[in-house]
């Protein structure tokens, strides 16, 4: 990344997805913004790349390049990718084939489910389609009478999902958990529905707002089930993504500044200025595109933005532990990723040489394996030393599957910064959206208010596209369209009117009573 | 021998039981990829590229290629580059369908030299021209020539259409959508319906994903919806239903390349689909030359060995030719509906058709 930061228009404090998204945008338009990073090496937030690692294999040197971790790229994500196919950075992905539910009882046994196909491919409508799993013996398997008994339960968590859109009904759901909702469930299927949502929002029900439960449900399967179809990159983010996205940006006029560990902000003169220890910038234009922790760190320690900052709601976000573990052998199943659960420290895993070319390519030579996996917490978990972790993940590799047991050639831990959005909504008068009540001050990341339904990476480029618009439009110039996200299927759009003017009702009855 | 229909029933079964590996329905050959074109929207050949173009084969290796596909599937579709550039493509075509014996055959040309090529009329199924505005001049700016050229293509077109009952074949308009040619789209469909054309439509694809100015403007759904409407008012539009809504709202489907293999000029098979092979990943490339290989199958068990299993899903390029291939595989109930499109030398499309 080069540093060229003169007299830009507008600053983005932040360079991942969000940050770099805005800057594409005003580039393209003909502005000058610089982005200022924090890291001294890398840009791309939750999707740089990282450092090389490397190990001897029969005598010679293997070496792969990090990343923060293995991210899914899913059909909903369209603004993203429509963004990085007009400059044609759209890499080839690598679709999914199968995602495996495997789940370990306390007393041992494992189940394994092949989960994911049947519920993209389901043939019920949505949001039904979850009834195509009760016809797999081994997910019936997985199951006992407890989870019969509050199947009831079950779909009436589903339900209440379509009846409600927080984000675009603004219905922050306060002081609501998941908890609330699933503590009654029967053990197998809250299981597996607490996999699927914590391999997306990461957190314990405890900590996990209901709104964004109901939001990541509905953003990702539960009202189409083609929103399930999802593709990996196909090798490291850094290298397939963000290297050719800061690059293009550069070419566009843009500049990135590496090592901008900003501290705090101040106006003057109808100027934002940033401040860093290797020191400050000015523009007219300013866009907060740094995680909510971070952003509320830098409006706090700012004079003029701390009076406000002080009352607004910030989501949490949350460390990740990625462990990757290399063998000299091949799994038996032929499936390419999944979520664990039940009595393991691991949430999901991936085959890395299934999905990334750097490790096919080890294993075309060596015959080799190479699987990743996350851990979510509890935070007293991520705080274990670096072998027991390994000790006790590799275990629950090994259990899930067998035929690798003897075959470990090289482990490695990498622990993530809390970076991670456990999205959830805030009162609207205390969640940042875009615009700020600062003026040319805007925010935008995954975890900003906006009324779309997107998530994560799709989030981060929705909002630095308003951004993008927001100082876009401040000058008078065109501001970029967006793309709408397609409608719920047939019978889930019905349910979801059905729902909608039911509660109107009951809204009407009260208010009468009242 | 298989057949598109042996082929499609086997299809079925294999995807109950959850196979990916399909066997083909219709195979395409680049015959060359040579151009006397220089169509804006083509991502891989144009005569700009010319110099790197790969040598077409001799004739009898053509035809030795051409015998390994038909031990796969007996529908070819000929294309290029401008597939009438090639010294043979006469022969080729002849010898295609009286010496390897394809049932179906198609041709993809500019049909700015079909005139010099009348011999092969006979012996097409269906011919199939591209066609992406009915105004010379805005057409001769898209295709890089000049507005006499493409007026002259526009004639051609005429001719051959008025011709089709006389040699036998179904004329077939393909139009790509760009944002240029968005105002111009409608003209086209009543110029086929005027000449009683059959007419299909794909979005311009720019790095593998529909153009974005496509997929923001409102012009290009109401487009879409026009589509679909006269479509069910009769016009002679290729494309299922299913097809159009997924221009509609660009919904992912599930992508079986394997039904269209693609074959290139020097006898290279593709696998599983361009935009794969021309990643540089692991997962595509050119397994092997069809020249070395004894079948269709054999060619086949060594990209499977060299490439592993076809992608899944699909979530990119939605070109009628991948795309729609693979939703009538899906959905049988859509391909009851296109039959009445049927390239065969009785369709019903004829009842329209003069001469």
């Amino acid at each position: 990344m080069t540093t060229t930061p003169s007299s830009p228009d507008t600053l983005i404090i932040g360079s991942g997805l969000a940050g770099l998204s805005a800057a594409l945008h005003l580039a393209e338009r003909g502005l000058k913004p610089l982005i200022l990073e924090a890291d001294p090496q890398y840009c791309g937030g939750r999707l740089a790349g990282g450092d090389m690692i490397e190990f001897q294999q029969n005598g010679q040197t293997w070496r792969f390049r990090l990343e923060h971790g293995v991210h899914g790229f899913w059909s909903p994500y369209r603004n993203l990718q429509a963004m990085l196919a007009r400059h044609n950075l759209r890499p080839v992905f690598v679709p999914a084939r199968e995602e495996a539910w495997i789940y370990k009882r306390a007393n041992g046994r494992v189940t394994r489910v092949n989960a994911g196909s049947h519920i993209r491919h389901s043939i019920f409508p949505a949001p039904l389609h979850y009834l195509a799993l009760f016809f797999s013996p081994r997910f019936l398997a997985a199951l006992d009478i407890r989870d019969g008994l509050t199947l009831l339960e079950v779909w009436y968590g589903l339900v209440l999902a379509l009846g409600v859109d927080p984000l675009r009904e603004d219905q922050p759901l306060e002081d609501q958990w998941l908890s609330d909702l699933v503590d009654h469930w029967g053990p197998g299927v809250r299981a597996f529905m607490m996999g699927l949502t914590r391999n997306g929002l990461a957190g314990t029900p405890a900590e996990i707002p209901l709104s964004g439960y109901v939001a990541f449900m509905r953003f990702y399967t539960l009202l189409r089930r083609d929103a399930w179809e999802f593709s990996y990159l196909p090798g490291d983010s850094g290298t397939t993504l963000i290297d050719p996205l800061a690059k293009r940006i550069e070419e566009l006029g843009g500049s990135i500044q590496l090592g901008a560990q900003i501290d705090r902000i101040e106006r003057s003169n109808d100027q934002w200025m940033a401040h860093s220890r290797i020191g400050s910038f000015a523009a007219r234009s300013l866009v907060l595109a740094t995680d909510a922790q971070h952003t509320r760190s830098i409006l706090c320690a700012s004079e003029v933005t701390r009076e406000v900052a002080e009352t607004l709601y910030f989501p949490r976000s949350l460390p990740t532990l990625i462990l990757r573990f290399w063998y000299d052998a091949q799994p038996k199943s032929k499936v390419e990723a999944g979520i664990i659960t039940g009595d393991v420290i691991v949430d999901n895993y991936f085959w890395l040489h299934r999905l990334q070319d750097q490790y096919a390519r080890w294993r075309k030579a060596t015959g080799g394996s190479a699987i990743e996996v996350h851990l979510y917490g509890p935070p007293e978990l991520l705080e274990k030393p670096d072998p027991l972790l390994l000790a006790r993940a590799a275990t629950d590799v090994h259990n899930a599957f067998p035929e690798l047991r003897g075959h470990l050639i090289h482990q490695h831990v990498q622990r993530n910064a809390p970076l991670h959005t456990l999205f959830g909504l805030g009162r609207a008068e205390q969640h940042l959206t875009t615009v700020t009540p600062w003026p040319e001050l805007y925010c935008c990341g995954d975890w900003v208010r906006r009324p779309e339904p997107a998530f994560f990476m799709e989030r981060a480029c929705i909002t630095g596209i308003a951004a993008a618009n927001e100082v876009l439009q401040a000058r008078g110039l065109q501001p970029w369209a967006t793309l709408d996200y397609p409608k719920p299927e047939a019978f889930a759009g019905w349910l979801e009117k059905l729902m909608h003017r039911g509660r109107r009702i009951l809204r009407k009855r009260k208010s009468i009573k009242t | 021998m298989p057949t598109t229909v042996s082929n499609y029933l086997l299809n079925l079964t294999k995807l109950a039981r959850g196979d990916r590996v399909l066997h083909p329905l219709i195979a395409t050959y680049y015959v060359t990829t040579q151009c006397n074109f220089n169509c804006a929207y083509c991502e891989y050949f144009g005569a700009r590229r010319n110099p790197q173009a790969e040598k077409p084969l001799d004739l009898d290796r053509a035809v030795k290629v051409l015998k390994i596909v038909r031990s796969g599937v007996d529908s070819l579709s000929l294309t290029g580059g401008e597939p009438l550039l090639h010294p043979n493509i006469d022969q080729l075509i002849l010898r295609a369908k009286q010496e390897v014996q394809f049932r179906h055959l198609t041709l993809l040309t500019n049909a700015s030299l079909l005139h010099d090529h009348e011999t092969i009329l006979p012996h097409l199924d269906r011919l199939v021209i591209s066609l992406d505005s009915t105004d010379p001049v805005i057409w001769s700016e898209i295709i890089g020539t000049t507005p006499g050229v493409a007026h002259d293509v526009l004639n051609n077109i005429r001719t051959y259409a008025a011709r089709q009952k006389e040699f036998g074949y179904h004329l077939v308009v393909n139009c790509v959508i760009t944002p240029q040619t968005l105002s111009q789209v409608r003209s086209i469909l009543d110029f086929c319906e005027e000449h009683h054309i059959l007419i299909s439509f794909s979005p311009q694809s720019v790095n593998n994903w529909p153009h974005y100015d496509l997929l923001t403007a409102q012009e290009y759904r109401d487009f879409v919806q026009h589509l679909i409407d006269r479509k069910r008012a009769g016009a002679p539009i290729l494309g299922s239903h299913a097809y159009l809504s997924m221009l509609y709202d660009f919904t992912p489907y599930s992508c079986y390349p394997l039904l269209v293999p693609r074959v290139m000029p020097n006898g290279d098979l593709v696998y599983p689909c361009r935009p794969i092979e021309l990643s540089g990943t692991t997962r595509g490339g050119r397994p092997c030359n069809l020249l070395d290989v004894k079948s269709w199958d054999e060619a086949i068990h060594l990209a499977l060995h060299e490439y592993d299993d076809p992608p899944q899903t699909c979530t990119s390029c939605f070109q009628q030719c991948f795309a729609e291939a693979s939703l009538l595989q899906a959905k049988p109930l859509s391909l009851l509906n296109e039959l009445r499109y049927a390239p065969s030398r009785h369709g019903a499309v004829w009842k329209h058709a003069p001469g």
